[in-house]
């Protein structure tokens, strides 16, 4: 077992990600540290919270019932967030170590996770101030052993939970509706769970022998991550069923841009990690909810209208070139016209954002001017973001390994990646200050239409231009596609 | 047909391949053979413009490899799995390389046809790519590269992880080629196999050309004569 720990430890430093980008482990450390201090903070100022808006109700049932909240939260974030340590097994499986302990190995190394650090910064120090302070040894004990568990069994949970996502999506969204509708039942103070769940923490407290109950919980997630785990034991069996329906024949019509059109779009469907990318897009569409909150601020409907028609242009263009990176020699060697080949990107940015366009309508409920803002920010991100986008990957130089999971993944991801974003954003605010100074506001919108419009007529000409570029910059772009093999 | 003038390839500041002057006519099938690392896959890739040389250029009919799309045209190739689409079914594969070269489906279909010999029987199967055996990729990838019917091929190591039968059905393919009139370049480290199909070996090592062949009866024991040598000077 502690040999399995030791090459895993390997496996991570030595991969080429890890020695490549210290900038971005840097960040997501800080990320990571200010979240912990955060909850530290939240942990120790709990009972001055409590005690002025819930006075009078004991402080120790009321923390307990907003944990309930976090716990709802801290399953969610781990399964966006949290990558389960599955080392790949496959070279170990011919050796003499047991079955069992390959799969009992990621399980428990998922235990030193800092998704389960997180919540103890959080319980701790209220556990030790108030709980300590003020209750009897045995009530604070099964308090915090209840607790516990709960953190262990959202830690096992996750990998059944995960690992059904894949076989079966539907059942994962049922579940993810239901936590909802409780949570809304509970904040409209219909049925409020968070009391229940804070009364059942309670009453197990003051029972110690009933703690066995959130113990054998604990017990009963790891069973069941053990299983889901032995399920997929075999790679070839776990494989979901695919199809290779979708065949785009009609683009095929379209002579060589078409028939590229069309291999894009069957990488995307056919792999796991664009795949991810394309469901994560359709969640980023909800931003408009929080965007929309005041029809009357044209920055940010500015900024909606932009992110919208292009969430999914925006997740999977930044890595354009690099999706392709495993197989690009294929595309140098063989008769492909690069002007065709930039052309099929740029069609494909300009239908990713008519979709995104499309399904972002529905805002127009809020107000009928998100569907105006929407259009000039299509034509803007079609004419101009899509051009810009592709110089900006011909900078690109990372092969994307198009079967791992997107969790997480920064696979691919350099400091262009951060700063391209500027530019794309910033041409729309610097027109709408130019407009502002000017007097003329109002139109600021219309002139980004029209300067996307432009782009649009001028979009042969600026492609000739992309593609001198890109032939210019292709040999090393390949170089850099076949390191990580 | 195809030129190596004054090429120098260095990575980094690591020394790779230098050919002074290199020129490979049209009637000509070539064999490289070299240790690991002696510039076979290097010399390749230049001819291909996969990568650049440091100095000097490669020249296909005449034409700078690196400044022209023409000879994409003519020329067929696989390296290595770099040149599959995984995620693709091999008949989609090779109908997206034939409809590059104007080719439609029913073309596919005859060539297949016409070399039934070479793959498996389940081409048609609905397997992508990347859940074939080394085997099939390779043989999907070679009949990639002569499904153009192109006028040059370039193969490396064409007979790794082939089975027998393909084996010798890919040896006589290469050489009826050969015999058309088609150049013929292609890397091996089996010395049986090259000194069968081709007519000029050229040996490297670190990067240089140390000998230039015309294959007769003497070139297989002369090969195996170099190697063994080269063996026992380690072992001393």
């Amino acid at each position: 077992m502690y040999q399995l720990l030791i090459h895993q430890r390997k496996e991570k430093l030595r991969s080429p990600f890890w020695s490549k980008n210290i900038l971005l482990n840097i960040l997501l450390g800080f990320v990571g540290f200010w979240l912990l201090i955060m909850a530290l903070t939240a942990s120790i100022a709990a009972i001055r919270i409590i005690s002025e808006f819930y006075s009078g109700l004991e402080p120790i049932e009321v923390f307990t019932g907003l944990l309930f909240y976090f716990f709802v939260y801290d399953l969610i974030s781990r399964f966006f967030l949290q990558q389960l340590p599955t080392m790949s097994i496959q070279p170990y499986r011919t050796l003499p170590l047991g079955k069992g302990k390959l799969l009992h190995y990621p399980l428990i190394r998922s235990v030193f996770s800092f998704f389960n650090f997180l919540p103890l910064f959080l319980i701790v120090p209220f556990f030790i101030m108030v709980v300590c302070a003020g209750s009897p040894a045995i009530f604070s004990f099964a308090w915090v052993i209840t607790l516990l568990c709960f953190i262990g069994v959202n830690n096992f949970l996750n990998f059944s939970i995960k690992k059904q996502f894949i076989s079966k999506p539907a059942l994962i969204l049922l579940l993810f509706g239901m936590t909802g509708i409780l949570l809304f039942l509970d904040l409209r103070e219909i049925f409020k769970v968070s009391q229940w769940f804070a009364k059942f923490v309670m009453y197990i407290s003051g029972a110690p022998v009933l703690v066995m109950v959130p113990v054998s919980l604990v017990i009963l997630s790891y069973r069941l991550a053990y299983r889901t785990l032995r399920k997929n034991f075999y790679p070839e069996e776990s494989q979901a069923s695919r199809t290779t329906k979708g065949s785009f024949t009609f683009l095929s019509r379209y002579g060589e841009t078409g028939e590229l059109l069309g291999i894009e779009l069957k990488m995307i469907l056919r792999n796991k990690r664009p795949r991810s990318v394309m469901i994560f897009s359709l969640i980023f569409l909800g931003y408009g909810m929080i965007l929309y909150d005041d029809p009357d601020n044209l920055v940010k409907l500015m900024m909606g209208g932009f992110l919208l028609t292009f969430a999914f242009a925006l997740n999977y263009g930044q890595f354009l070139f690099s999706w392709e990176g495993s197989y690009f020699d294929s595309y140098l060697a063989n008769k492909i016209s690069a002007f065709h080949y930039i052309r099929s990107k740029y069609l494909f940015f300009a239908a990713a954002g008519i979709i995104g366009f499309l399904l972002s309508s529905p805002y127009i409920l809020i107000s009928p001017k998100i569907i105006f803002v929407n259009l000039a920010m299509l034509f803007y991100n079609v004419g101009i973001s899509s051009i810009l986008l592709l110089v900006f990957c011909t900078n690109n130089s990372t092969s994307i390994d198009l079967g791992t999971s997107q969790i997480m993944n920064f696979q691919g991801t350099g400091a262009i990646q951060f700063l391209m974003i500027f530019p794309l954003i910033g041409i729309p605010l610097v027109i709408h200050v130019l407009f502002y100074f000017l007097g003329i506001r109002e139109y600021s919108i219309l002139g980004i239409g029209i300067l996307g419009l432009i782009g649009i007529i001028l979009s042969g000409y600026l492609m000739q231009m992309v593609t001198r570029l890109f032939l210019s910059r292709k040999h090393q772009m390949a170089s850099g596609f076949r390191k990580i093999k | 047909m195809i030129k190596f003038d004054n090429i120098i390839k260095v990575y980094g500041a690591k020394f790779s391949l230098s050919i002074p002057e290199l020129i490979i006519s049209q009637k000509e099938s070539v064999g490289l053979v070299g240790n690991n690392g002696s510039g076979k896959t290097t010399l390749l890739s230049l001819g291909i413009d996969l990568i650049r040389p440091t100095t000097g250029s490669v020249l296909s009919r005449g034409e700078i490899v690196s400044e022209s799309d023409e000879w994409k045209g003519y020329t067929g190739s696989y390296l290595n799995e770099s040149f599959l689409i995984p995620f693709l079914t091999p008949m989609k594969f090779l109908s997206f390389i034939g409809q590059l070269h104007g080719k439609n489906r029913s073309d596919v279909m005859n060539f297949l046809d016409q070399n039934s010999g070479f793959f498996m029987e389940n081409i048609g199967s609905q397997k992508y790519i990347r859940e074939l055996s080394a085997g099939n990729k390779n043989k999907i990838g070679i009949l990639a590269a002569l499904l153009p019917e192109p006028e040059i091929v370039i193969l490396d190591e064409p007979f790794s992880n082939l089975d027998p039968g393909s084996r010798s059905w890919l040896k006589a393919k290469l050489r009826k080629l050969h015999g058309e009139g088609i150049t013929i370049i292609i890397s091996s480290h089996d010395l049986n196999h090259v000194t069968e199909v081709c007519n000029r070996i050229l040996l490297l090592d670190n990067g240089n050309i140390i000998k230039d062949l015309s294959t007769n009866n003497e070139t297989l024991q002369e090969l195996e004569n170099y190697f063994s040598m080269q063996v026992s000077s380690y072992t001393d």
